[in-house]
C-alpha cells in the first residue's frame, strides 16, 4: 500500500501530501465499514480518485477532497451491496434444464403428427388446418363451402377422429394388419355407438393384438361416458371387481337389493366363464334408457367358443366339472339373454335387466 | 391369510369351529379357505361347524360349490357343518339360478346354528362355557 508514486511536478499537490493523507481516509473508511472484507479495497480506491485529481485540486482542499471522496466510496459500496442483494434472485435460473430427450420425443411427435396430417385427405385437411390454425369459425368455413356449421363441425368431428387414428398409427408405428382395423379404430375414435356396432369393433378388439393396443389411448378418451364401463377380465380378482362394478353401476338406477345382488351373481357366472374356458376377455356394463331403463351386461372373450350352445343351455351340461348350473342358471336370473358363439372366435353374452321388472319379495 | 387384514377367521368354541367370512371372497380364496377349515377340523377334533356367510354378497355357483364341499369334506371327517347369515337376496338369487345348498343344513344366524349343532349332539360346550 504506497501513494509514493510521484505525480510529475503537478502545481497542486504532489503525491507525498496524498500519502500524508493514508491514515485520515483509513479511519474514516474503517468506522464506517468496519471489518469488511473489501475495506483495505476501498481505502486504495479512495487514495487513487484522490491521487489523479490531485493536480486540479486547489491548495489546502487536498484533505477536505479526500473525506468527501472516501465517504462517496463507501457508499457506493453499500449502494452496490444493495443492488446485488435485491438482483440476486434475478440470476438464479430455476427452471431446469430441458432433457435432451424431451427434444427427440416432440420430433418424434411433430413427424407422427405430420404424417398423420398427411394421411388424411386434400380438403379435410385444408378445413381442419382453417379451423384449428388460422381460427376460421364453422360458420365462415359453411359459408366458403356453401353448407351448414352443423355439417361442418360434424365433419370437423370425423376428421379429429381420423386424425386421432392416424397419429396412433404413425407414432407407434403400426400398420393396421387387416382391412378391418382402421374402420374400428376410427368408429372407437369418433365414440359413435352405432358405427362400432356396424364394424363389431369389440370382437375386432379381442382378435387383433394392435388394434386392442391402440384402441386404449382412444378408449380411455371415451371414458368420459360415465353410464358405461369397460372391465377387462382374465383373473379370479377381476370377477369380483366385475361384479362389484355392475352392482355399483345399477344402484344408480331403481334396482332394489335382490336384483343388484342378481345381477352381481349374473355377472359373476358369465365372467367366469371367460376365465376358465377363454383365460380373458372383457365385461361392459352399460345403463340403457330405452325402451325402459335398464342396465346391460355383454361378456366377450376370444376363447374356444361353445360348439353347441343349446346343449350349454340346457341344465346339466357342464364341459368343467361342478353342476353344470352354469348358462342356464344366469339365462333364469336375467331378464334377456343372449349367446353368440362361434368355435375358435369366442363367446359373447348379451344381457339384460330391466327396472321395475323385479320379482322383489313381497315386503 | 395373505398378509393384509383376515377375509376370513377361524375360531374354535368348545368342539365347534366358527368360521365368518369378512369380505368377498374371489376364487383362489374361497379354495384357500376350504383347506384352511379342513385342516383346522382334523387340528381341532372338531365335530361341529359353522360357517358365517353373512358377509358374501355374491354366492354364485363356485361359492356354493365350494361351502357344499366343505360340508361334504367336514363330515368324512366326522364334523357336521352348518350355514349360517344368508342373506334374503342372496337366497332369492340361488334358488333362481338354480343353486341351493344341498344337503348342507342352515340356519338363521350364529345363535340358531349353535342351537341346531346342539340338538344334533355335535355340540359339546365346555364346563366353564355358559349353555347356549
Amino acid at each position: 500500500m504506497s501513494a509514493t508514486e510521484r505525480s510529475g511536478d503537478a502545481p497542486g499537490h504532489t503525491a507525498d501530501d496524498v500519502a500524508d493523507l493514508i491514515p485520515m481516509v483509513r479511519r474514516i473508511v474503517y468506522s464506517r465499514v468496519g471489518s469488511h472484507p473489501s475495506a483495505e479495497d476501498l481505502v486504495q480506491e479512495t487514495l487513487t480518485r484522490v491521487l489523479s485529481a490531485a493536480s486540479t485540486v486547489e491548495p489546502g482542499m487536498l484533505e477536505p477532497y479526500a473525506i468527501v471522496t472516501a465517504r462517496n466510496v463507501v457508499s457506493s459500496l453499500w449502494r452496490d451491496i444493495d443492488r446485488k442483494n435485491r438482483n440476486q434472485h434475478r440470476l438464479v435460473d430455476l427452471s431446469a434444464p430441458e432433457p435432451p430427450e424431451k427434444q427427440v420425443v416432440l420430433e418424434e411427435e411433430q413427424s407422427a403428427m405430420a404424417a398423420a396430417l398427411a394421411r388424411l385427405d386434400e380438403r379435410e385437411r385444408r378445413a381442419l388446418l382453417d379451423h384449428e390454425v388460422d381460427g376460421a369459425d364453422t360458420h365462415a368455413l359453411a359459408a366458403r363451402h356453401g353448407t351448414t356449421a352443423g355439417a361442418v363441425a360434424a365433419q370437423l368431428n370425423r376428421t379429429r377422429a381420423r386424425l386421432r387414428v392416424e397419429y396412433l398409427l404413425a407414432i407407434e408405428h403400426v400398420d393396421p394388419p387387416t382391412d378391418r382395423c382402421r374402420p374400428v379404430l376410427i368408429a372407437l375414435s369418433s365414440g359413435d355407438q352405432r358405427r362400432q356396432r356396424e364394424v363389431q369393433a369389440a370382437q375386432h378388439l379381442l382378435e387383433c393384438e394392435p388394434c386392442a393396443r391402440l384402441s386404449q389411448p382412444l378408449l380411455e378418451r371415451g371414458q368420459q361416458r360415465n353410464d358405461c364401463l369397460r372391465i377387462p377380465v382374465s383373473s379370479d380378482a377381476d370377477i369380483v371387481s366385475a361384479r362389484r362394478a355392475a352392482r355399483e353401476l345399477a344402484t344408480r338406477l331403481a334396482f332394489g337389493a335382490t336384483d343388484l345382488t342378481v345381477i352381481a351373481t349374473a355377472v359373476s357366472e358369465v365372467c367366469r366363464n371367460i376365465v376358465r374356458f377363454a383365460g380373458s376377455g372383457e365385461v361392459v356394463v352399460e345403463l340403457l334408457e330405452a325402451p325402459t331403463r335398464g342396465i346391460q351386461i355383454v361378456a366377450r372373450d376370444g376363447g374356444p367358443g361353445i360348439t353347441d350352445v343349446d346343449r350349454a343351455l340346457g341344465d346339466g351340461f357342464s364341459t368343467y366339472g361342478g353342476l353344470g348350473l352354469g348358462l342356464p342358471g344366469v339365462r333364469r336370473l336375467m331378464d334377456e339373454f343372449a349367446i353368440a358363439s362361434e368355435p375358435g372366435h369366442g363367446t359373447t353374452v348379451t344381457m339384460t335387466k330391466w327396472e321395475g321388472t323385479d320379482h322383489e319379495r313381497p315386503t | 391369510m395373505n398378509g393384509g387384514p383376515a377375509l376370513v377367521s377361524i375360531m374354535r368354541q368348545g368342539s365347534t369351529l366358527i368360521a365368518s367370512v369378512h369380505t368377498a371372497l374371489n376364487d383362489s380364496e374361497l379354495v384357500r379357505f376350504e383347506h384352511d377349515l379342513v385342516d383346522q377340523i382334523g387340528e381341532h377334533r372338531s365335530r361341529g361347524v359353522i360357517i358365517d356367510v353373512a358377509a358374501l354378497d355374491v354366492i354364485d355357483s363356485f361359492a356354493a360349490l365350494t361351502l357344499r364341499r366343505i360340508a361334504d369334506m367336514a363330515r368324512l371327517r366326522g364334523a357336521q357343518t352348518v350355514l349360517v347369515g344368508i342373506q334374503p337376496e342372496v337366497a332369492f338369487t340361488m334358488v333362481r339360478l338354480g343353486m341351493g345348498t344341498g344337503a348342507v343344513p342352515t340356519a338363521l344366524d350364529l345363535e340358531e346354528g349353535l342351537a341346531l349343532l346342539a340338538e344334533q349332539g355335535s355340540h359339546h360346550p365346555r364346563p366353564d362355557e355358559p349353555e347356549a
